[in-house]
C-alpha cells in the first residue's frame, strides 16, 4: 500500500472540517476525490503536504509511520503536488522554477556551485516528459496558463514522486492540454506512482480514476470502484439528495418583452468591434465565446467601468454611456463581475458588510442573505474569505438584490464553484427573470448558457459574430461561431 | 505564545533594573533633559555633568528630546511630577523652553540652562553658555593674522549653523566682526548656511569652493563640520598642512576630537574651545545653589579659549575633545 | 491565554501590564500628577493619530501629518503673534487663527487626497513628497525661526482646552466609523478599493475625505502643541510620525487597509505615551531609551499580529 489515512479528524476554532476520514491508495492507482467546496479536500490535502497536523489519526506511507511537520519533510518523502492555484515565480526561466530549492551543484576548488549544464539537462528531460517544446531558459512569464501548469506538473515529477496529488489541475488548461496531461498521469501510474486526482470535472474524474471517493461534510460520503459510479450517483453523494433539474424550467418570453437596455454600435480600440444588441425585461440573454473575445470588456463598458470609443448605451431609451458606474447603478445597474476575489467581495469584512456595500441605507439584510441561501456560522463576523466558493458568490451576488436592479451583468457567474451552490444561483436568476429584470449571462460554459439563457450572442475578436434564438441551441454550432 | 509574553515580562524587568539602584542613600534628584546626543559634544557635557553629579552625591535622572521640543516638554513636566530637586535642561531653542522654566517655576524647582539661554520673558532661569561672540571672535582674528602673512587681497568663507539657534548667530556675528578691521584685505565671498546638517555643510562649501576656486580662509561654526570640509577639500586638491604653499586657513569652534586630531597633525590653524569643565561644574554648582536659596546671576558665561598650533600643548588638557577617544 | 490574545482590547490590557509592572519599582509612576501628566502628555498625539488612522483605513499612508502640524503652527503664529501678526492686539486673534490653522490643515489634507487619486501614484511617494513641500514651506515662511508672543488667549488652549478638543475628536470619529456611511465607505475602500469602485462607492471622494480628515486633526494637534509650547515652530512635531504609526498599528490598525477603531487607537497611544513615561521616569540612559522603545514597541506589534492569525485561521 502506497498511502493509508487511518480515521484523521481536524476542526477550526472548534468546527469540525474532517471527520474520522480513513483511505488508501495503491501503487500504480489513481484515486479520484470529490466533493462540494467546504466538503474539507483542501484541508485533507493540506494535511497530506505537512501544512496542518491532525488532530486525531494517523498515516503511513510505504509502511512507515508518516507525519510530515513541514511541507519540505513532505516533499522529502516523495509527496508531490500540483496546484490549482500556481506557485511558479514569472520572473524567473523554468529550469529556475524546476530547480528552486535544490539546483544540481558540482564542486569548483571546494565551493558549491550552480551546475547550469546539469540543470539544462534536467530541465530538458523534464519538459519531454510533459511533452512541452519549450526551452527551459525561458522566462515563465512568457507562458500561457496552460503551459504554466505543464510545468507545475514537471516540477512534481522531478522529485522522484511516489505519491502525486493533482488538485483542480484542468481549469486552466485547453482541451488539447488536458489530453496531454491525462497522458502524464497514465504514465506515472504505469511507473508505479500513486496518484490523487480532485476535480470538480466528474467526467475527467471518472475517465481517470480506478477508484472513487466523495466527501461531504468532513466526512467519506461513498467511495468505491470507479465504475460503481454515474455522474449522477456522484452529485447526489456530493449534495446529500438527488439535485433533479440543474437548470430551472424557464416560460418562454412574451414577444411583447419591453426593451431595457440597448447596446449601439459599442467600438474601442482592440477591444470591441460595433457591438450592438437589445436586452428585453425579463430576457436572460447569453453572451459565448472565448478568453479574449471582448465579452467580459463588454460587461465592463456597459457598467462604465472600462472607456469607450463611440457607440451608445440605453437604458429604458435614456442614454447613459456618460455616467459613471455609481450613476448607472442609481438607475437600476448590477454587475457581477468575473473575479469575486479581485473586484466583488470585501474578503475580511463580514456577510451583512459586504452585502450593505451597494444600498448602505437600506435594512433587511439578513433576509437577503437568507434569500441568496447563504451559510456561515455567524452573519456578522465570520470573514467572507472563510466561506466556500460557493457561499463567497452568493454574497457577491446577494449585495445586487438588496434593491431589485432592472439589469443584471453576470460574468462567469457559477465559476469554480460547486454543484449545490450552482444550482441556487440558476434559481435565483431565473426568479429575477420571472419578475422582469434584464439578464446578461456571460459564460464560458455553453450547457450553462443553453440551460438558461432566451437567445445567445457569441462573440469573437471583439464582434458579435452570431445571435442564436432558444429552439437553435446547438452546442457544436455555437463553438464554431465563436472559433 | 506564552514566549512573547515572556519577553514583555523580561523586557521590562530589564527596563527596571536599569533604573537608579542608588535611591534612598542620595542628597538627592536632578533632572537632566538633553534636547539631542547625536554628536561628541553633548556625550561630553552629558559625562562632564553626570560626573559632576555624582561628585555631590547627586542622583541623575536623564531624558533625550531627540530634536522635538514638545517631548523636551513631556519630559521636563515628567521631572517635576517626579518631584526632582533642580533640573537642567539643554533647550531645543531659545523660545519653546520658556513654558517649561514657567512650569518649573511654578512648582518651585530650580532650573538651569545649558549652553543655550531662553528668550525674553518673565520665566526665572539660570543660564551657562560660553561666550559665543568672544571666542569666535578671537579665534577668526588669529586666522585672519594667519591668512595676511601672505600678500595681497584674501577670499573667506564661513559656514552658518541653524539660524533658529542663537549660538549659531552669535558666532557668525562673532566671525563678521573679526574680520571688520581687515575689510579692505579680506572679503567674505560665502556664506553658507547648514542648519547643523553634514550633507548640506558639504553641498555648501563644495559650491562654495567651484564658485570661488581661491578661497583661503574657511571658518567652520562649529567642528561638527569639518568632515564636510575636509572632503570638499580634498576632491579639489587643496586639503593642506599649515605652511603648504595654498593651504586654506580653517578654523573651527568646540574643540572636539576631530580638531584635535586635525590640530595635531596640522591641518587646522585654530579652533575656538568652549570649556566643558568649566560649563558642566557651573551648571551642576548652579543647581545647587539655588536650592540652598542662593542667588546666582542669570548668566554665567564661560570665557572659552582660542586653541591653535602656538599653545596646543599648554591648553589640550583642558580642551574636552582630546580627553574623547576615537 | 487564546481568549486574551484575541481580545480586541489586548493594547489596553498590556498597557495596564506595563503599569502594573513599573508603578512598584518607579517611584512617583502611580501618583495622581503622573497619572495625568501621562493623559495629557496622550491626547494631542491622539488627535493626530485618530486622523492617520482615517487615512489608513481607507487603504492609504499620511506622511505629510508632521509638515501640516509645523505649517499650520506657523501659520496660525503668523496670523496672531503680538509683534509682527496680521492681527497682533486684535481680541479675535486668536480664535481667528485657530480657524485658520484648521481650515490651512483640512484644505492641505484635500490637497493630499486629490494628488493621491488624481496621480494614481502611491499614497506613500505622494505624501512623501507633500511632506518634503509643506515643511520646507513653513521652513521659509519664518526663515527657520521660531514665532513667540502668542496671545495669551491661545496659550491658554493648552490646559483644558487640550482635554475638550481630544475628548470631542475621540467621539467624534468613533462614530463617523462606526455609525456613518462615509465610516463603512472607509472601511470597504481600504479592504477592497475595486470591489467598493464596481458596487458604487464613490472611492475617490472617500479617499480625499480621508486625507482632509487627516490634515484637520493634524492642524487640530498643531493648535494644542504649539499652544503649550507657547511658539509657533517651522520644526513642531518633526519626530513625531515614528510615533504616530506605531501607535496606530499597536493599535490594531492594519497598515494594508480596511481595519482600525478609535478605541483602539487610544489605547495604542496610552501604550506608546506610557512607555516614554515609564523610560523616562525610570531615568533610563539615553543610549538605551531607542533601543529599550523599538524593542517593546516591535512585541507589542508582533503579539498584535499573532492575534490576527489566531482570529484569522481559515475554516477551510
Amino acid at each position: 500500500m502506497s498511502l493509508l489515512l487511518d480515521r484523521i479528524s481536524k476542526s477550526f476554532s472548534g468546527v469540525p472540517v474532517l471527520r474520522q476520514v480513513s483511505l488508501t491508495v495503491a501503487p500504480g492507482e489513481v484515486l479520484g476525490i470529490a466533493g462540494e467546496n467546504g466538503a474539507g479536500k483542501s484541508t485533507l490535502m493540506n494535511i497530506l503536504g505537512g501544512v496542518f497536523a491532525p488532530d486525531t489519526g494517523g498515516m503511513m506511507l510505504e509502511d512507515r509511520v508518516y507525519a510530515p511537520r513541514d511541507p519540505s519533510e513532505a516533499a522529502a518523502r516523495g509527496v508531490s503536488f500540483v496546484h490549482q492555484e500556481l506557485n511558479l515565480f514569472p520572473n524567473l526561466t523554468i529550469a529556475e522554477n524546476l530547480f528552486l530549492t535544490d539546483f544540481p551543484r558540482r564542486q569548483v576548488l571546494g565551493l558549491p556551485l550552480i551546475d547550469r549544464r546539469a540543470a539544462a539537462q534536467n530541465a530538458r528531460r523534464l519538459l519531454d516528459a510533459v511533452e512541452l517544446p519549450l526551452s527551459p531558459d525561458t522566462p515563465v512569464e512568457r507562458l500561457s496558463q496552460g503551459e504554466r501548469q505543464l510545468v507545475e506538473v514537471a516540477k512534481a515529477l522531478h522529485r522522484d514522486a511516489r505519491i502525486v496529488i493533482f488538485d483542480e489541475p484542468t481549469t486552466s488548461l485547453t482541451a488539447n492540454e488536458s489530453a496531454r496531461l491525462f497522458g502524464i498521469i497514465e504514465r506515472l501510474q504505469a511507473r508505479g506512482a500513486a496518484v490523487i486526482y480532485i476535480s470538480h470535472a466528474l467526467a475527467d474524474v471518472r475517465r481517470l480514476a480506478s477508484r472513487i471517493l466523495i466527501l461531504r461534510d468532513g466526512e467519506v460520503a461513498a467511495t468505491g470502484p470507479a465504475a460503481e459510479f454515474t455522474e449522477e450517483r456522484m452529485i447526489s453523494s456530493m449534495v446529500g439528495r438527488p439535485i433533479g433539474q440543474l437548470y430551472p424550467k424557464r416560460r418562454p418570453l412574451p414577444s411583447d418583452a419591453a426593451p431595457l437596455l440597448e447596446a449601439c454600435g459599442l467600438t474601442h480600440r482592440d477591444v470591441l468591434e460595433d457591438v450592438t444588441f437589445t436586452l428585453h425585461a425579463g430576457e436572460v440573454l447569453g453572451i459565448a465565446g472565448l478568453m479574449g473575445s471582448g465579452r467580459s470588456e463588454c460587461a465592463r463598458i456597459l457598467f462604465g467601468l472600462d472607456p469607450c470609443d463611440h457607440g451608445q448605451i440605453l437604458l429604458s431609451g435614456a442614454p447613459i454611456q456618460r455616467l459613471s458606474p455609481r450613476e448607472r447603478i442609481r438607475r437600476g445597474l448590477a454587475f457581477l463581475t468575473e473575479n469575486r476575489r479581485d473586484d466583488g467581495l470585501l474578503m475580511p469584512a463580514g456577510v451583512l458588510a459586504n452585502l450593505a456595500l451597494v444600498e448602505p441605507r437600506s435594512g433587511g439584510l439578513e433576509s437577503v442573505a437568507a434569500r441568496v441561501g447563504v451559510r456561515c456560522a455567524n452573519l456578522d463576523r465570520q470573514p467572507v474569505r472563510q466561506l466556500s466558493g460557493g457561499n463567497q458568490q452568493k454574497v457577491a451576488l446577494g449585495k445586487w438584490l438588496v434593491s431589485p436592479p432592472r439589469v443584471l451583468l453576470l460574468d462567469e457567474p457559477t465559476r469554480g464553484i460547486d454543484v449545490g451552490a450552482r444550482a441556487e444561483i440558476y434559481r435565483i436568476i431565473a426568479a429575477l427573470a420571472e419578475t422582469g429584470v434584464g439578464i446578461l449571462l456571460i459564460s464560458s460554459e455553453i450547457e450553462e448558457l443553453t440551460g438558461m439563457c432566451d437567445r445567445i450572442l457569441v462573440m469573437r475578436r471583439g464582434e458579435i459574430a452570431g445571435s442564436i434564438a432558444r429552439p437553435d441551441f446547438d452546442r457544436e454550432h455555437i463553438l464554431r461561431v465563436a472559433l | 505564545m506564552r514566549n512573547n509574553i515572556a519577553w514583555i515580562v523580561l523586557a521590562a524587568v530589564m527596563l527596571a533594573g536599569c533604573g537608579d539602584k542608588t535611591a534612598g542613600t542620595s542628597a538627592g534628584t536632578i533632572g537632566v533633559a538633553f534636547e539631542t546626543l547625536q554628536t561628541e559634544y553633548w556625550v561630553a557635557s552629558r559625562d562632564g555633568i553626570a560626573a559632576e553629579l555624582k561628585k555631590r552625591n547627586l542622583n541623575m535622572l536623564e531624558a533625550i528630546a531627540d530634536g522635538d521640543a514638545n517631548r523636551q516638554f513631556e519630559q521636563v513636566r515628567n521631572f517635576i511630577t517626579r518631584r526632582v530637586d533642580g533640573i537642567i535642561v539643554v533647550p531645543k531653542d531659545a523660545q519653546t523652553v520658556v513654558p517649561m522654566i514657567r512650569e518649573a517655576n511654578r512648582a518651585g524647582i530650580p532650573i538651569v540652562l545649558f549652553n543655550r539661554p531662553p528668550a525674553k520673558s518673565d520665566a526665572r532661569s539660570v543660564t551657562v553658555v560660553a561666550d559665543n561672540f568672544s571666542i569666535t571672535k578671537d579665534t577668526v582674528a588669529y586666522l585672519a593674522d594667519q591668512a595676511l602673512k601672505a600678500p595681497g587681497k584674501r577670499q573667506a568663507a564661513i559656514l552658518i549653523g541653524d539660524l533658529g539657534d542663537i549660538n549659531a548667530i552669535a558666532r557668525r556675528d562673532g566671525f563678521e566682526e573679526a574680520l571688520k578691521p581687515h575689510a579692505g584685505r579680506i572679503e567674505i565671498v560665502s556664506r553658507i548656511p547648514t542648519e547643523w546638517n553634514q550633507e548640506k555643510a558639504l553641498a555648501g562649501i563644495t559650491n562654495a569652493l567651484q564658485a570661488h576656486p581661491s578661497i583661503d580662509l574657511i571658518f567652520v561654526s562649529s567642528d561638527l563640520l569639518l568632515p564636510s570640509v575636509v572632503s570638499a577639500l580634498k576632491s579639489r586638491g587643496r586639503y593642506l598642512k599649515v605652511g603648504e604653499p595654498s593651504h586654506v586657513v580653517l578654523g573651527g569652534f568646540d574643540g572636539d576630537a576631530t580638531a584635535y586630531r586635525m590640530l595635531t597633525e596640522g591641518y587646522l590653524d585654530a579652533t575656538g574651545v568652549q570649556d566643558v569643565g568649566f560649563d558642566t561644574a557651573a551648571t551642576v554648582q548652579a543647581v545647587v545653589d539655588l536650592k540652598a536659596g542662593k542667588t546666582v546671576p542669570e548668566t554665567l558665561l564661560d570665557p572659552g579659549f582660542v586653541i591653535h598650533r602656538g599653545n596646543l600643548a599648554q591648553v589640550a588638557p583642558r580642551m574636552w575633545g582630546a580627553g574623547v577617544r576615537k | 491565554m487564546r481568549g486574551l490574545l484575541t481580545s480586541r482590547y489586548l493594547v489596553a490590557v498590556l498597557a495596564a501590564a506595563c503599569f502594573a509592572v513599573c508603578a512598584p519599582l518607579i517611584p512617583g509612576m502611580a501618583t495622581s500628577g503622573n497619572l495625568s501628566n501621562l493623559v495629557w502628555n496622550m491626547l494631542p498625539l491622539a488627535v493626530v493619530t485618530i486622523g492617520e488612522v482615517f487615512v489608513l483605513i481607507a487603504g492609504g499612508i499620511d506622511l505629510s501629518v508632521t509638515a501640516i502640524i509645523a505649517l499650520c503652527s506657523v501659520t496660525g503664529a503668523l496670523v496672531m503673534n503680538g509683534r509682527t501678526g496680521y492681527l497682533a492686539g486684535n481680541p479675535a486673534a486668536a480664535p481667528v487663527a485657530v480657524l485658520f490653522m484648521l481650515l490651512v490643515g483640512a484644505l492641505l489634507g484635500f490637497l493630499n487626497g486629490c494628488a493621491v487619486t488624481r496621480l494614481r501614484m502611491p499614497a506613500f511617494i505622494v505624501t512623501l513628497t507633500t511632506m518634503m513641500f509643506f515643511g520646507g514651506f513653513a521652513v521659509w515662511l519664518t526663515r527657520s525661526a521660531n514665532i513667540d508672543a502668542l496671545p495669551p488667549a491661545f496659550n491658554g488652549l493648552a490646559g483644558f482646552g487640550t482635554l475638550t478638543v481630544a475628548v470631542v475628536v475621540a467621539l467624534a470619529a468613533h462614530r463617523t466609523l462606526r455609525h456613518s456611511i462615509f465610516g463603512r465607505w472607509l472601511y470597504a475602500t481600504g479592504m477592497n478599493a475595486r470591489a467598493s469602485l464596481v458596487s458604487g462607492v464613490p472611492v475617490h471622494a472617500v479617499t480625499i475625505a480621508a486625507y482632509s480628515v487627516s490634515g484637520l486633526l493634524a492642524a487640530a494637534a498643531s493648535v494644542l502643541y504649539t499652544a503649550r509650547l507657547e511658539t509657533g515652530s517651522p520644526v513642531l512635531g518633526q519626530r513625531i510620525f515614528l510615533d504616530v504609526i506605531a501607535a496606530a498599528v499597536i493599535g490594531g490598525t492594519s497598515l494594508f487597509g480596511g481595519r482600525g477603531t478609535v478605541a483602539g487607537t487610544l489605547a495604542g497611544v496610552l501604550f506608546v505615551a506610557l512607555l516614554d513615561n515609564s523610560l523616562n521616569l525610570l531615568g533610563v540612559s539615553f543610549f538605551l531609551v531607542f533601543t529599550a522603545k523599538g524593542v517593546v514597541i516591535l512585541v507589542a506589534a508582533l503579539l498584535d499580529s499573532a492575534a490576527q492569525r489566531v482570529l484569522g485561521e481559515a475554516v477551510e
